[in-house]
């Protein structure tokens, strides 16, 4: 009896032994599915985390692009452009949340652009204001660097056409149709001055030339004025965009 | 046989005390680790998406310019839902602190806060541009 009790002692402390690895095993390995969870469930937060920082560091090279473009097309010098990527490029150095932030860029030069900037306002009936870099984002980020590659370009067109009838002498009512877009999507003008040429020097069209103006909202504008002039009639708008951008177009208008 | 029974009871206590360990760490770590991690995790999300709605046609940085401190409030204010406070600062590219005002809402009772950091440029002619510390915590 006393053995058989004895044999049963020594059996159950093996199962038990059993069982109770077993247990630990099983709360060891709930224990790491649970955190491979949990991290896994962060990394993906901060991966979207990281993707709208980025876009919020396209965003500010974007608004540096346009203020430099603003400033050269106002008479600023080219290198401004270059100048204020420089300045963004040490403040994107002090972020330090997401990781060290270095942007490196490059202006783009070619037969139109020079320094990353391109005025175009001696086409007939049109004129662009336009600057393009490209950029390269590197965020140094605790777990894995990550590396962006994208191109900013800023343009403002403006075209221009019209058509004049005649009135009394050498009287002419001009009628101006003037469209502004920024790339190929319409955008509103802020200002908009007027010019025409009489005996080569340009004249500026103001209320005394019975100037109206119809905004239609859409970067659409109806423009319509009487000048004295003998000569064709040459004029040119002189366009400020919502975004501070100067642009000029010049167009000969064709009696209707 | 007093001895095996003696092993035995030590094995259930080894097994009991871990398993109690094991609950109170887990318990723990779900009521303080993910719930905290979620609700500023995605305060942060918000303070980022409210920023770059500002900050998209450029008024983020005309406010600064201007030093319309009054004007930023408000619309961080407006964007931001009812019940979330907030507190900024922004400075400059050499990281001196550019406002005069302070750019917040009430006071930061809660321990959970959420830290934003955004680099933002101006669109007009005359550049700059700031960095912005946004802390933003649920308002209790």
């Amino acid at each position: 009896m006393r053995r058989c009790k004895r044999r049963f002692g020594a059996n159950s402390s093996g199962q038990l032994l059993v069982v109770a690895a077993l247990s630990i095993a099983i709360i060891i390995s709930s224990t790491t599915i649970y955190v491979y969870e949990l991290s896994k469930e962060a990394k993906s937060r901060d991966s979207r985390s990281i993707t709208d920082f980025i876009f919020a560091l396209k965003q500010a090279t974007r608004n540096a692009m346009i203020s430099s473009l603003a400033d050269v097309s106002k008479g600023g010098e080219r290198a401004i452009l270059e100048d204020n990527l420089n300045n963004l490029s040490q403040v994107f150095m002090n972020l330090h949340q997401f990781g060290m932030c270095y942007l490196s860029f490059m202006v783009f030069n070619d037969s139109r652009y020079d320094s990353g900037i391109c005025l175009s306002w001696n086409t007939n009936n049109s004129g662009a204001s336009s600057a393009y870099t490209n950029f390269t984002l590197k965020l140094d980020h605790m777990m894995t660097d990550i590396v962006v590659d994208y191109a900013v370009n800023v343009t403002t067109t403006v075209v221009i056409s019209g058509s004049y009838t005649k009135l009394e002498g050498e009287e002419k009512l001009v009628n101006l149709t003037c469209q502004v877009s920024d790339k190929e999507e319409p955008t509103l003008a802020k200002k908009i001055t007027l010019f025409y040429e009489d005996l080569g020097s340009w004249i500026p069209i103001n209320s005394s030339n019975n100037l109206s103006v119809a905004d239609y909202g859409n970067g659409t504008y109806l423009l319509s004025f009487t000048i004295s002039t003998l000569s064709d009639v040459q004029v040119s708008a002189h366009v400020h965009d919502v975004r501070e951008i100067f642009v000029q177009a010049n167009a000969t208008c064709t009696e209707a | 046989m007093k001895n095996q029974n003696r092993g035995q009871i030590r094995i259930i206590e080894a097994f009991l005390a871990v398993l109690i360990i094991f609950s109170s760490l887990a318990i723990s770590a779900n009521l303080s680790v993910t719930q905290n991690t979620k609700a500023s995790s995605g305060l942060a999300s918000i303070g980022l998406q409210v920023l770059l709605k500002l900050d998209s046609d450029g008024s983020l940085a005309r406010y600064i310019d201007n030093e319309d401190w009054h004007t930023l409030r408000d619309s961080l204010n407006l964007v931001l839902s009812a019940g979330i406070a907030f507190d900024l600062t922004v400075y400059n590219d050499q990281m001196q602190q550019v406002n005069t005002d302070v750019v917040s809402n009430g006071d930061f009772s809660s321990q959970d806060i959420a830290f934003v950091e955004y680099a933002c440029a101006s669109q007009g002619s005359d550049f700059h541009c700031y960095i912005i510390h946004l802390y933003l915590a649920v308002a209790t």
